[in-house]
């Protein structure tokens, strides 16, 4: 398989489960290496974790010894950012991620929603370039998945990072990217790059009410339809 | 009353039942025709107010070694050799749980060494480090090391790897990874085996104490002693006073322990 992601494009990759979205994510990020072929960032090897690469986990990675605040000092930590400037890009962290109130919380009091903002804001507040997001909600119930789009939208369009969403499910990918590539049962290929032509600023939840959202789901729920409905090997 | 007041209450009702039978159960004379012939004979296990008699004249100042001196002689070496075994333990163990290769090399090693009844070395320690505290507190590292290092082995195996790779993108170092990832997340490990080690550490130092002589003092000591002089009362206020060490000792491990582990759902509540 191959295919490229160009500058800020927001591409979302879609199929069952076994096919090996969550690998090629892992590939991208420089955790795997591929048994065959090559992956590149700005046309360099990925050999090791690149710079200016944030990764966004399904599991939850917030460490649980931190407080809120501590988590998403992390990554600026981690550079050598410190005092003021370390404290005023935390602050405004916080705010974007709606957590005020919570910056001295410690992650078990906090509900799985909170605790994935927290993830992407520590993501976000070094400035990556490339955004790497591994089904980052798929284990929120429905109402504040919807929330967490309409803000990682937000965010997105403030920044226009490049990234790659995997997911299993649609409507999401539907609502975020721009383009949707569509995976093969094991083993994984390409089955279907889509376009999503819905124009922005998305809202996530007229979205879903208008007949380009209908038009579009129709289209790659027929293709995605046959990979789930034959049976394996 | 309270949930804690009912078992305070039980608490407390137990000590004095305790009290109180042994007491009274050590003052019944036999019917026999041998004067001081006791049903329970307080020869060997004294009574409370014996045992209250020879603890003031212990800690009063007409003993020669009052049981103050020897009870902080105890804790002195209990405290080293824990501070010693647990620092060793912790660092030897993150090293080789995060190196798998280290780890197959020494583990042979480590085991055999810790299947040896530590008592059997006493006599070797004794012969290299003589009577002082020096033996003491090696005695109760070679305990403490392996208990305090084989929780946090598996601790440092145990972590995480997504916690891993998440600061890796966030930009840390091996270094920082060290620090703010493995470090943390095995801590909680080895704090299991904190209280078990400041009992074993005084089991070390106590056995120390047996041979050690008047030199270093110490509870030990006393138990030695009175042994010798067949004298009940004295071995008991020796072994009351180290149920109380070994009391104070754990508690205080548990403050600690809930300060830095407070992150944990379970010492959330009132911490």
């Amino acid at each position: 398989m191959s295919f490229e992601v160009a500058d800020a494009e927001f591409v979302a990759i879609v199929g069952p489960s076994g096919c090996g979205k969550s690998t090629i994510l892992n590939m991208l990020g420089g955790l795997v290496a591929p048994s065959a072929g090559a992956i590149e960032v700005d046309g360099r090897p990925v050999t090791d974790v690149p710079p200016r690469v944030g990764y966004v986990f399904q599991r939850d990675t917030v460490f649980p010894w931190r407080t809120v605040r501590r988590n998403i000092a992390l990554g600026l930590e981690y550079r050598g950012v410190r005092g003021a400037e370390l404290e005023a890009r935390v602050r405004e962290g916080i705010r974007l991620a709606g957590l005020e109130g919570f910056e001295d919380a410690f992650p078990a009091t906090l509900s799985g929603g909170m605790r994935q903002r927290v993830a992407l804001m520590r993501t976000l507040v070094v400035d990556p370039e490339i955004l790497l997001m591994d089904e980052p909600f798929g284990a929120l119930d429905t109402h504040t998945k919807l929330t967490l789009h309409a803000e990682l939208l937000g965010l997105w369009e403030a920044r226009h990072q490049t990234v790659v969403f995997v997911t299993h499910d649609l409507s999401e990918a539907i609502t975020l990217a721009d383009r949707i590539i569509v995976m093969t049962r094991r083993p994984g290929r390409i089955k279907l790059v889509h376009d999503v032509r819905i124009s922005r600023p998305r809202d996530v939840i007229k979205l879903r009410e208008t007949d380009e959202y209908a038009h579009e789901y129709g289209v790659i729920w027929h293709v995605l339809g046959e990979e789930l409905a034959e049976p394996g090997p | 009353m309270s949930e804690r007041g009912r078992v305070l209450f039980w608490r407390l009702l137990i000590l004095v039942v305790l009290i109180g039978a042994w007491e009274w159960l050590t003052g019944i004379k036999a019917i026999s025709k041998t004067p001081g012939l006791y049903w329970i004979d307080p020869f060997f296990i004294s009574r409370p107010s014996m045992i209250l008699r020879r603890f003031a004249y212990l800690a009063g100042g007409e003993a020669r070694l009052s049981i103050w001196a020897m009870a902080l002689s105890t804790v002195q070496s209990t405290l080293w050799g824990f501070v010693v075994g647990v620092s060793t333990g912790f660092a030897a163990g993150l090293v080789l749980g995060r190196n798998d290769r280290l780890a197959r090399v020494f583990e042979p090693y480590f085991i055999a060494f810790n299947s040896l009844p530590r008592i059997a070395l006493v006599p070797l320690i004794t012969m290299i480090f003589g009577f002082g505290l020096l033996a003491k507190i090696v005695l109760a590292w070679t305990i403490v090391f392996f208990i305090v290092f084989f929780n946090t082995f598996q601790g440092a195996r145990s972590v995480d790897a997504d916690l891993i790779h998440s600061a890796r993108f966030l930009g840390a170092s091996q270094r920082q990874i060290m620090r703010t990832v493995v470090v943390p997340s095995t801590l909680a490990w080895a704090f299991a085996s904190m209280t078990p080690s400041i009992s074993f550490a005084l089991i070390g130092v106590v056995v120390g104490e047996f041979l050690g002589g008047e030199s270093g003092g110490g509870l030990g000591y006393l138990i030695i002693q009175s042994l010798g002089t067949l004298n009940a009362a004295d071995m008991m206020v020796a072994l009351l006073t180290l149920g109380v060490i070994g009391i104070v000792m754990a508690l205080g491990i548990r403050q600690v322990e809930r300060r830095l582990l407070r992150w944990r759902p379970e010492y959330r509540q009132g911490a």
